[in-house]
């Protein structure tokens, strides 16, 4: 009885330690930080040549597509700042992509152009028109009109 | 006109009965737990009846709560905050009454609405029986409404009510609309069916709860909420698929799958509610796992609440992440104070949650279950760790970081390839420990099927491999005058061994472990259904159907893993050999995707309800045969508050099993004159098979609802 109870111990042993095994040095492998513009500038030379995620708001007037060369254009801007990261994507433009509108870019960061060549790009959806709540309903929702 | 004062009278009153009806209903559900806990202990029938009887009370009130909202969208009340949030006066009828559900406020209405149906269902099944068990769970049901009845009343900080107005009596000229996006029938059907699956969910936990607050841990509260579990593990399966199916139809990508934290959080008690279904089947015939049992159908509930965490606290970054306010830190709190008391529960009751059986040998069938949930449970805590790594690292490091969709593509990989292995092998390996009689009988010629299905399928990839190749050395020939065409064997050698690229094991491993499965289980079918043609001297195909009738718990199980197998076919071929290509083009251009060729021929405008829609009409031709034109577009809305909104309105078509898939950029305003008009074209093989897959998975879960009762003593095992 023992012996059997040792074999399914093992046996749980070695199927949980694979996958610590196999996810911790996945993680290791994919992970890339999350940053805001203003972050990634800080942090420009270390990142360089980087895979990173940045998460922010479309910088208004900044969005040019060149049809010509499949290439959309624009830059990310801090959502309460100013700093920004420019952003180069050759694949269509997704829905909802609008000036000020939530996107997150995940790409290779070129410090000296202050660049990010976009392998992926995504707006947030679905009810990107609900607000965030605030404590006044009226006054909030009357900036809307 | 008599009619619009009548309806403006209405409208004037209904919001003021819905929140009433909220705030009633808040007493009702307490007099509920009251009037059962108190009849529990007291053993008083009048009150267990009048606790039952409030329980149908509130799912009346929720009920009218849920009518006067709905009324609201349909009347166009833009005096209430939240229509004008999510309708608008344009917006076809479908889209006023499931916009409902398309803010926070409603869908957390619309849940708890749920809940209060599978709250009345569980008393009217109760009906005759008076069971206890069922009062015990409607404690734990009704525990769960009042937590959603306190968050919809508004009167909790970052919470607004449903009925909320506008101050000072303001009425707005009309709503900002629902987005574009959600105004799509998979997105009329693919939330509502998510919440039912998830608030069923509700049902066996609450079950479990019940066993835990009476002391009655053996098999009747899994056989008493079987059902539940498995019409919430139905209908979860076609959410889940009408999400992706959304997501591959509007979003323009492509795809239907990019493990996003929303997709995840609906995934995760998916996989749960899996392993749930497979040990709770452990528990009734060897009397073993019922603390893992517990355990797991707790966590599917609560992973069903931590999706409303994730979504809504703002702590994961996600392009479902919806508007953030407090709601998450409540669903949270509330995850850890149900999961406290929960533990108490389950050390208060350790004694009798212990084992009377154990696992008597790691090769046979109550093992390869265990190992089953293993996997289950250990893909959920993969996916939950990718998932959460945002904070996990900002707890760890400092710095917020984050894993993109490859990291869960070759992660779950390996343990997804062992599940599907174990859906063959589990049905066929014999109990308490398999025999070499058994490994002969039943493993041999599913393995030699496998492997020769593997063998054909590397000759294939190697000929596919061949093809890419040959056409790759042809344009450099032709480039390049002076390069040799390479000898023809060298390039069949070069095939076959993949030079110079992965070699596609994991394809290789599926499709051996896919053939594996159907034979494994095909053979199953053949042997039970040879049997009873024996016995009943009938032919083949009835002894089949009354195999079925007979025990429909196991073989809708059975059908559900060939359903399996046909999804993983599918996830094979669409995620691992679909062509893209990109370009701009001209009125007239043409481009090249796979076989097929691609002409843009003319433009077309039409027109919707509340949207104009432009795209272009692209002939394709294989070979210089026309094979269909399709007509890509973009849709231009035009909602009240928002400017213009366009939206990708994909063109699909299906050749066989597979799909040709174009999604088109801005139309330029001189596209007549030489204007360019960006075209991304996929070739999407097998995708029709993720389909095909998921209605055989459905049609095998309908097939195992069907039985009505399982006793332990019945062969109940899949």
């Amino acid at each position: 009885m023992k012996k059997r109870r040792l074999k399914v111990m093992a046996a749980s042993a070695i199927l949980l330690t694979s996958f610590v095994v196999l996810v911790l040095s996945m993680t290791k492998k994919e992970s890339m930080p999350e940053l805001t513009p203003s972050q990634l500038i800080v942090s420009a030379e270390t990142l360089n040549n980087q895979n990173v995620q940045l998460v922010g708001a479309i910088s208004e007037g900044s969005s040019k597509w060149d049809a010509a060369n499949f290439e959309l254009t624009f830059a990310v801007r801090e959502l309460e700042g100013s700093e920004k990261v420019n952003i180069v994507y050759n694949r269509l433009k997704p829905d909802n992509f609008t000036d000020g509108g939530n996107v997150y870019v995940e790409g290779v960061y070129d410090a000296e152009k202050n660049l990010i060549v976009a392998t992926d790009l995504q707006t947030k959806c679905a009810s990107k028109y609900e607000e965030a709540v605030s404590s006044d309903p009226a006054s909030s929702s009357l900036q809307q009109y | 006109m008599w009619i619009d004062g009548l309806l403006a009278s209405i409208q004037g009153v209904t919001p003021e009965l819905g929140q009433a009806a909220i705030w009633v209903s808040m007493f009702s559900a307490i007099w509920a737990i009251a009037a059962l806990g108190i009849g529990l202990q007291l053993k008083k029938i009048g009150l267990l009846k009048s606790g039952r009887n409030a329980v149908i009370a509130t799912f009346v009130l929720i009920s009218i709560a849920t009518g006067a909202l709905i009324f609201g969208f349909v009347t166009d009340d833009f005096s209430l905050r939240y229509v004008v949030e999510v309708s608008s006066a344009a917006q076809p009828l479908l889209y006023k009454i499931t916009a409902l559900w398309g803010g926070m406020s409603g869908s957390l209405l619309f849940w708890l609405w749920l809940l209060t149906v599978g709250g009345a269902l569980v008393v009217w099944q109760n009906r005759k029986a008076s069971d206890t068990l069922s009062d015990y769970a409607l404690i734990a049901i009704t525990i769960v409404q009042l937590f959603f009845i306190v968050v919809v009343t508004g009167a909790v900080h970052g919470v607004y009510s449903p009925f909320e107005r506008y101050a000072n009596g303001l009425v707005m000229p009309d709503g900002k609309g629902l987005n574009p996006l959600l105004q799509t029938p998979s997105m009329a059907f693919h939330p509502p069916t998510l919440y039912i699956g998830w608030i069923s969910l509700t049902v066996p936990f609450a079950f479990a709860m019940g066993a835990l607050f009476s002391g009655r841990i053996a098999s009747d509260w899994t056989l008493r909420s079987r059902r539940w579990m498995l019409f919430s593990w139905i209908v979860l399966t076609v959410g889940i698929t009408l999400g992706g199916h959304w997501a591959y139809q509007e979003l323009g990508w492509g795809g239907y799958w990019a493990w996003d934290p929303v997709e995840n959080a609906s995934f995760m008690p998916w996989l749960l509610g899996t392993a749930y279904l497979h040990s709770v089947m452990i528990q009734e015939k060897r009397n073993m796992l019922k603390l893992w049992n517990i355990l797991l159908i707790t966590l599917a509930f609560q992973f069903t609440l931590l999706g409303t965490f994730i979504t809504r606290s703002g702590v994961i970054s996600s392009v479902h992440s919806f508007a953030q306010s407090d709601i998450g830190w409540y669903f949270l709190g509330f995850i850890l104070a149900s999961t406290a008391g929960i533990v108490l529960l389950i050390v208060y009751r350790w004694q009798r949650l212990k084992s009377a059986n154990r696992l008597e040998s790691l090769l046979s069938r109550e093992s390869a279950f265990v190992l089953n949930n293993w996997l289950l449970v250990g893909l959920t805590m993969i996916i939950l760790w990718g998932t959460l790594w945002p904070i996990i690292s900002e707890a760890i490091s400092g710095e917020k970081a984050t894993v993109p969709e490859s990291f869960f593509n070759k992660v779950v990989i390996i343990p997804g390839l062992l599940l599907l292995f174990l859906t063959g092998a589990g049905p066929i390996i014999s109990w308490k420990k398999i025999t070499l009689n058994n490994f002969r009988r039943m493993f041999v010629l599913p393995i030699i099927y496998g492997l020769v299905a593997a063998g054909v399928a590397w000759l294939f990839l190697a000929y596919r491999t061949y093809t890419i190749n040959v056409a790759a050395e042809e344009d450099m020939a032709t480039a390049v005058s002076d390069v040799a065409t390479p000898n023809f064997f060298v390039q069949v050698w070069e095939s076959l061994i993949f030079k110079d690229q992965p070699i596609p094991i994991y394809s290789l491993l599926c499709v051996f472990a896919s053939v594996f499965v159907v034979v494994a289980i095909v053979a199953e079918f053949y042997r039970g259904a040879k049997l009873r043609t024996k016995r009943q001297q009938t032919s083949f195909f009835n002894g089949l159907i009354n195999l079925i009738q007979r025990n429909k718990r196991r073989y809708g199980g059975y059908i559900i893993h060939i359903g399996i197998v046909i999804v993983y076919i599918g996830i094979m071929g669409s995620k691992g050999y679909f062509l893209l290509e990109s370009k701009s083009l001209q009125l007239g251009d043409s481009m090249e995707v796979g076989a097929y060729q691609f002409t843009v021929e003319n433009t077309f405008r039409e027109q919707g309800e509340n949207y104009d829609q432009v795209g272009i009409i692209v002939d394709v031709e294989k070979d210089g045969k026309h094979v269909t034109k399709m007509k890509p577009a973009r849709n231009y809305y035009f909602t009240a508050g928002q400017g213009e909104t366009d939206t990708i309105e994909s063109a699909i078509h299906a050749i066989g099993l597979n799909d040709i898939y174009i999604a088109i950029g801005d139309l330029p305003p001189n596209l007549d004159d030489g204007g360019l008009v960006n075209v991304q074209i996929y070739q999407n093989p097998l995708i029709k098979v993720v389909w095909i897959g998921v209605f055989v998975m459905v049609l095998g879960g309908l097939v195992a609802i069907a039985q009505k009762h399982v006793h332990k003593s019945q062969e109940a095992m899949a």
